[in-house]
């Protein structure tokens, strides 16, 4: 026999020992007649680890002779002992300590109950091994595919429900006194409760207890609270024998701190009145176990009704998607990827979601309640809350997953969800769930598909049948009723559920293209929508866009094809009035949203040329300018998709915006040039350049600035100099009638005041004629506004040489005389008393209010005048730059810049989410509610944060305010 | 509707209620009052009550004045001292905004902002305040003329603990007591205090919110039960220059689950290190919050008169002179294991006092400071110079001086959000500028006869 084996390492290998050596090895120590155990073995999860297990039994046991016969005629046996001892080592060293327990899985017919176990256990070591016994029988039964996935979980609740039953009895009779003064029952919770246990995991109860007749309360809630702990204590103590499991009670009322055990009508008056949303979450599991039967089921007649009005709880809707969020994020959360409970696609995304819909619909419709997963989402698919394919699939996966899990924790009997990585066990696991050929292959295959099955849950349960409630889907016979889907859709944060329901019967109506597309894309749409604060506005906003680009081919293949920017879409929609109304007008700039390339920034150059060359395609200045402004348009759009992604910083927002602004000037420039040229019939009598002043200065434009400029010009020789100056002057006045028209895209105003003299000083000047004026009559105002001139378009000769012009101005040798500082000091006080508008509220004003933008910029450009003839790095036109070089220099300290910087990075931040979300510029925190939730999302606030950021954005103002006083105001 | 709801929807029916007040506490730590008839009420729950915010001192502005006055179901009670008549019952509200999110310039927000801190460091917080204030014969008048008497006079002549037969004072502590109990709050002990007509009350140990609740209902209360019987009690700080004045002397722990952490068997006596540190928190951030928790101008003339209420930064075992005092620990009780801050006066905001007091706590525990010596003596009695060796500072002398710490406090403006933080700085400011222009009875005596 021996002889026979040895020769065929080979045959050894082909049956799938792993280790081959090492199983001749023990083959040896099998005895006569090896080859049915040795096949048997193999035929297990793992092979080796069988073989081993099954040589160190027979070597244990006191009648090795006894087991071997029966191993050897009894084919059952062999192949039962094979598989508990391939998929567990816990269980391989239970078996060789307790000898003649093999026997239990003799019986010819395992369908039939299991073997009664003798006399109710009466100390902490006989109700453990009765336990583990029965624990093993249920281990043979899955494993050998007698039973289902969802009756290991009962079989396994029923096993913890008899063991807290003994567990509590032992604890009487340890306990005689305590247990005649009180009525205690036990309320199973949790996966117990729900019929869904696994092999290894806390049990989770809530103690309830009535005195007995005559005791005092006090005495028999502390009689009840000792016998609970007793029988806590009995179940979780380690013995010789080893511990069972832990009970946890910390889902009672007021967790950890309330008292373990409270009467029927404590816990109701808890429920009633404190209770969180989740807590009634948990209760819907809530089931008699053990104790006083009479007792647990007032208990839970009692709390019943609680639990199926808890959506008519204040705050439901608010915890409901606090608790979706939670669900969301989890998913998100990257981390756990081996994880089958809590990881991305695990059990508990299943759970939480099923119980969830179970809250929203199952007072209306009783046939929702019931405390087991499965059938609650059998439930769920039968009303046809949940689409009846999607229903199927899901349990399909949560099946599966937790199969896997009863196999991880089988092996050490360990309270684990994690699936290990090693290839041995990978292929163990695989092979214990039935996947023979290449297990590891098709494990890793299966868990990942079933896992993004439930990754695509909330599209599939919540949303999908929203759908079918007001498109007839193929293939769904029951719908959703129109009541249950504005309950739903409330839930899930819609305010306008009726109009919502009739965008989506709009988007999915009829049979074209379209319609199957959007009826695929929406379930997955209407989630992104909800997250963001104003979902109603997403959804609306979708179906314009849809109406207007709906038939256009590229349009459907990139929503159907690019799931991104399907996503972006959503997000842009549900955030933005103002990109809204950009891809409103010009739909085909969704184009741009599948692709990241095409959200970078264009460069400068790029844009200029581009701008430049549309302005001379056309000879009409008018549609010169119209084409300019098409592609400023577009930018503006890209600037603010980018943005909303947070593909932008706020430095980098300012940067892009700054970059439209000039190169849509030197395509109006050249229009508005060609346009007085042809009127004046020649060539324009002078030469031009635009000096951007301002936040376009200072590359800090936001979405609804005004372009700040001067302009300077320089006649050709020999040119009347008042006919150049008009021709200048004619060229301007084209320009901002151009730019300023009311068209499909924002205006962009340019504004002038800035220059010699302000309003009532003349358009342009000459260079000659700016040197003369500041030599004279240079204000220091002007002198400061200088600090952020930089030429942008226009004849470079001119452009090169007014820099050199106001160097001297603004960047004083020897710094301001302390005149000119109180100057500036004085025009600042007067800014900061009569600036802000009436009824403004200085604390939300981002430009005007303390510690805001102006306050910081003021402060950032008194710096440079002291310094920047001395200091190069101070001459710069950026804000936050020259405060960072002043800390270079130690002009500042690093706090207080960093101060500063912080205070304008946020005001900057929020002046452009509030154009973002609004559609209309405001210096000011909106007052609407909805708006100001929605500049808070943007932010970075969460949707509920509005609270928080204006609370924020006044803390750093506030620290701003204390910088400003010392460094600007002395 | 929920269950709540529906009790006091019912209650309003089966006790023949006819007016329901919605009270709410302004920033200053006043009482605000709407009243709304039981009909209107279903509506309150669900919506809130609008009001005005820009009429309530510290509320405008926020972003707008419109505001929601939300009442809390859990807090309906029935006024007992509208005895026959039609009855009156009355709610604790929320202030919310008018989206439904809590308001930034709710003082009740304020404190819970800072137990949710303390929550999230797996903390409790309890406080038992001991409550004193004057009964006087007669309300302040403020008539022209002849007639205008501004010196009150107390009910009695009696001192610290003297039981005066047949006093105004028992009869009018019992009959509060009564009241206050029918309302739900626990009286601990009532005594007479040391002055003539200064009475104290103290209210049993609860969680800072429900206690911050009941001695808004106290003040009510004794108010109330003086009227009824002609006599008038006052809360403020310090109304005889030649008695002590009224303290809300706070006794403090903080829990665990069902541990009193600041119990430690076998420590010097028996307070534990998050004791230890939450005591050198109290200490550290002692100048800066004292704006909150003495918040009049009369406030400083109490802790300027020495006796049993602090001017200096320093703790002691069982030393009445000191700020944090640790009482004698009573064997067998670890869980009243406590400290006691006497700096808090009875006109404080308790909502902004116990946010302030508890966060400069939880600072001493997050940063670990390390507790200074304790102050054996009676720190009166020592000099300048001892004092100063000892590193013993003192108090803020006014409020101005207590206004200046609080604007430069980081801890405070986070506690107390930027919204009040600034309200409650500029409404101060101006109580300080108004006092300052006051030519007082001390000058005109002593000067006018020599100058």
């Amino acid at each position: 026999m021996y002889q026979r084996l040895a020769t065929s390492r080979g045959h050894l290998a082909r049956l799938g020992f792993a280790d081959v050596d090492a199983a001749v090895d023990l083959i040896g120590r099998l005895g006569e007649e090896p080859d049915a155990l040795v096949e048997s073995a193999a035929f297990s999860a793992d092979p080796d680890q069988s073989l081993r297990s099954l040589v160190e039994l027979l070597e244990a046991n006191d009648r090795p002779d006894v087991l071997h016969r029966a191993l050897r005629n009894n084919m059952a046996l062999r192949e039962r002992v094979n598989a508990v001892l391939g998929a567990s080592t816990a269980f391989g060293s239970f078996l060789r300590r307790h000898q003649r327990v093999w026997r239990d899985l003799e019986p010819f017919d395992l369908d039939a109950d299991e073997v009664p176990l003798g006399p109710a256990p009466e100390t902490r070591d006989q109700l453990r091994v009765a336990y583990y016994r029965r624990l093993l029988g249920i281990a043979a039964r899955d494993l050998m595919g007698v039973l289902s996935v969802d009756e290991v979980g009962e079989r396994l609740a029923t096993l913890a429900g008899e063991t807290l039953r003994s567990a509590l009895s032992i604890a009487a009779t340890e306990l005689p006194e305590q247990a005649g003064q009180c009525r205690l029952a036990v309320i199973a919770m949790g996966k117990c409760g729900g019929y869904e246990l696994n092999y290894v995991s806390d049990v989770d109860v809530i103690f309830v207890a009535e005195p007995a007749a005559g005791t005092d309360e006090a005495v028999a809630m502390r009689a009840a609270g000792q016998l609970a702990s007793a029988m806590m204590r009995i179940c979780s103590d380690h013995t010789p024998e080893g511990t069972i499991w832990q009970v946890d009670a910390a889902l009672r009322p007021e967790g950890a701190a309330g008292p373990l055990v409270r009467t029927v009508a404590s816990h109701i008056a808890y429920y009633e009145r404190w209770a969180k949303t989740w807590e009634f979450q948990a209760l819907l599991k809530a089931r008699p176990v053990a104790g006083d039967e009479k007792l647990g089921e007032e208990y839970v007649a009692a709390i019943r009704p609680t639990v199926w009005q808890a959506a008519d709880r204040e705050h439901f809707v608010e915890d409901v998607q606090a608790m979706r969020r939670r669900v969301v994020d989890h998913i998100r959360a990257g981390e756990a990827e081996r994880q089958i409970k809590l990881g991305p696609g695990g059990l508990r995304d299943v759970e939480f979601a099923v119980q969830l819909l179970q809250l929203v619909h199952g007072r209306a419709d009783e046939s929702l309640r019931s405390g087991n997963t499965l059938r609650a989402l059998d439930a769920l698919t039968r009303g046809g809350y949940v689409g009846r394919e999607d229903g199927a699939a899901l349990a399909e996966a949560y099946r599966f997953l937790r199969g896997l899990e009863h196999r991880v924790q089988l092996r050490q009997l360990r309270r684990t969800h994690v699936v290990p990585e090693g290839t041995a066990e990978l292929r163990a696991l695989g092979r214990s769930l039935g996947y023979r050929s290449d297990p590891v292959r098709t494990l890793t295959r299966e868990w990942s598909r079933h896992a993004q099955e439930v990754r695509r849950l909330h599209e599939k349960i919540f949303y999908r049948p929203l759908l079918a409630a007001v498109a007839r889907l193929p293939g769904e016979e029951v719908r959703l009723t129109p009541d249950a889907a504005r309950q739903r859709l409330t839930a899930l944060g819609y305010a306008h559920p009726a109009s919502a329901l009739k965008h989506l019967e709009s988007l999915t109506a009829g049979l074209s293209r379209r319609a199957a597309i959007q009826r695929t894309l929406l379930p997955v749409m209407l989630g992104w929508f909800a997250a963001a604060p104003d979902p109603d506005q997403g959804l609306l906003a979708f179906r314009q866009v849809s109406d207007a680009l709906g038939e256009t081919p590229w349009y459907l293949r990139q929503l159907r094809d690019e799931g991104a920017a399907a996503e972006r879409m959503a997000r842009v929609l549900s955030s933005s009035r103002y990109a809204s109304d950009l891809l409103m007008r010009a739909p085909e700039a969704a184009g741009m949203l599948a692709d990241d390339a095409e959200l970078r920034s264009r460069t400068r150059e790029q844009l200029v040329a581009e701008m430049s060359t549309s302005a001379r395609r056309h000879d009409d200045p008018e549609a010169a300018v119209a084409a300019v402004r098409a592609v400023r348009r577009r930018e503006l759009f890209r600037c603010a998709v980018a943005d909303l992604l947070d593909l932008l910083d706020v430095h980098e927002v300012g940067d892009a915006l700054t970059d439209v602004a000039v190169a849509t000037l030197e395509g109006a420039l050249v229009a508005a040039t060609r346009a007085v040229e042809a009127k004046l019939g020649g060539e324009l009598p002078t030469r031009m350049a635009l000096i951007a002043m301002g936040r376009l200065g200072g590359h800090e434009m936001s979405y609804g600035s005004d372009a700040d400029v001067m302009v300077v010009h320089r006649p050709l020789a020999g040119s009347d100099e008042p006919e150049a100056a008009n021709a200048a002057k004619a060229v301007v006045n084209e320009m901002q009638r151009l730019l300023g028209a009311p068209a499909a895209d924002p205006p962009l105003l340019l504004d002038l005041a800035l220059r010699p003299e302000g309003k009532s000083g003349p358009l342009v000047r000459t260079l000659e004629s700016y040197a003369s004026y500041y030599s004279r009559w240079a204000a220091t105002w002007e002198a400061q506004a200088l600090l952020r001139a930089v030429p942008v378009c226009g004849d470079e000769e001119l452009q090169r040489e007014f820099v050199e012009l106001i160097a001297p101005l603004r960047w004083p040798d020897g710094g301001p005389s302390d005149e000119q500082v109180r100057e500036v000091r004085r025009i600042k006080a007067r800014v900061d008393a009569e600036r802000l508008p009436r009824g403004a509220d200085p604390a939300t004003h981002t430009k005007l209010g303390p510690g805001g933008l102006a306050d910081i910029e003021w402060t950032a450009q008194l710096v440079q005048m002291r310094h920047a003839a001395a200091v190069p790095g101070l001459r710069t036109t950026r804000t936050v730059a020259a405060l960072q070089a002043a800390v270079g220099e130690g002009l500042l300290g690093r706090d207080d810049a960093s101060r500063l910087v912080e205070a304008w990075e946020l005001a900057s931040r929020i002046r452009g989410a509030v154009m973002l979300v609004r559609g209309r510029s405001s210096d000011s925190l909106p007052s609407d509610v909805r708006d100001r939730a929605g500049v808070a999302y943007l932010c970075g606030y969460g949707a509920d944060g509005a609270g928080r950021l204006f609370d924020a954005y006044r803390r750093a103002t506030r620290r701003a305010r204390t910088v400003v006083d010392r460094v600007f105001w002395g | 509707m929920d269950k709540q709801e529906e009790f006091v929807l019912r209650a309003l029916e089966e006790r023949d209620v006819r007016f329901v007040r919605l009270w709410f506490t302004d920033v200053l730590g006043f009482l605000k009052s709407v009243a709304v008839a039981p009909a209107e009420l279903e509506g309150a729950f669900s919506e809130g009550i609008g009001f005005d915010g820009s009429a309530i001192e510290g509320f405008a502005r926020v972003y707008e004045a419109d505001m929601l006055a939300k009442p809390d179901p859990s807090t309906f009670q029935i006024l007992p001292w509208r005895g026959e008549g039609p009855t009156t019952a009355r709610m604790f509200c929320d202030i919310l905004m008018p989206d439904g999110s809590s308001s930034y310039a709710d003082p009740r927000f304020v404190l819970k902002r800072t137990l949710a801190k303390a929550a999230d460091m797996g903390f409790t917080f309890y406080t038992h305040p001991e409550i004193e204030f004057f009964l006087f014969q007669d309300g302040p008048s403020f008539k022209d003329g002849a007639d205008a008497r501004l010196e009150p006079v107390p009910v009695d002549r009696s001192g610290y603990f003297d039981h005066t037969p047949q006093g105004v004072g028992s009869d009018f502590r019992r009959q509060a007591i009564t009241m206050l109990e029918s309302m739900g709050i626990s009286v601990e002990f009532s005594h007479h205090e040391g002055a003539p007509g200064q009475q104290e009350i103290d209210l049993r140990y609860a969680d800072a919110l429900s206690t911050a609740d009941n001695i808004m209902t106290f003040r009510v209360v004794v108010k109330e039960v003086a009227l009824s019987q002609g006599v008038y009690a006052s809360f403020m700080p310090k109304p005889f220059t030649e008695y002590p004045g009224s303290a809300m002397h706070t006794h403090m722990s903080l829990f665990e689950g069902d541990r009193n952490v600041f119990f430690e068997p076998g420590a010097e006596f028996h307070l534990s290190k998050t004791g230890r540190a939450f005591i050198a928190g109290l200490l550290h951030h002692a100048g800066e919050i004292t704006a909150v928790t003495n918040q009049w101008v009369n406030s400083y003339k109490r802790m300027a008169a020495g006796g049993e209420a602090p001017s200096y930064i320093c703790w002691g075992h069982n030393n009445r002179s000191a700020l944090v005092r640790v009482p004698m620990y009573k064997p067998t009780k670890e869980q009243s294991s406590r400290i006691e801050l006497r700096s808090i006066d009875s006109a404080c905001n308790p909502y902004l006092a116990f946010a302030a007091v508890l966060a400069a706590g939880l600072k001493g525990i997050e940063e670990d400071y390390s507790l200074p010596p304790g102050a054996e003596d009676d720190v009166w009695t020592l000099t300048d110079r001892e004092r100063r060796a000892m590193g013993i500072q003192p108090l803020p002398k006014n409020l101005d001086d207590a206004i200046g710490l609080m604007e430069s406090s980081e801890l405070v403006a986070e506690t107390l959000g930027e919204h009040v933080f600034d309200f409650f700085l500029r409404n101060k400011r101006a109580e300080f500028d108004d006092y300052r222009r006051q030519v007082t009875p001390f000058e005109k005596e002593r000067l006018l006869p020599v100058l």
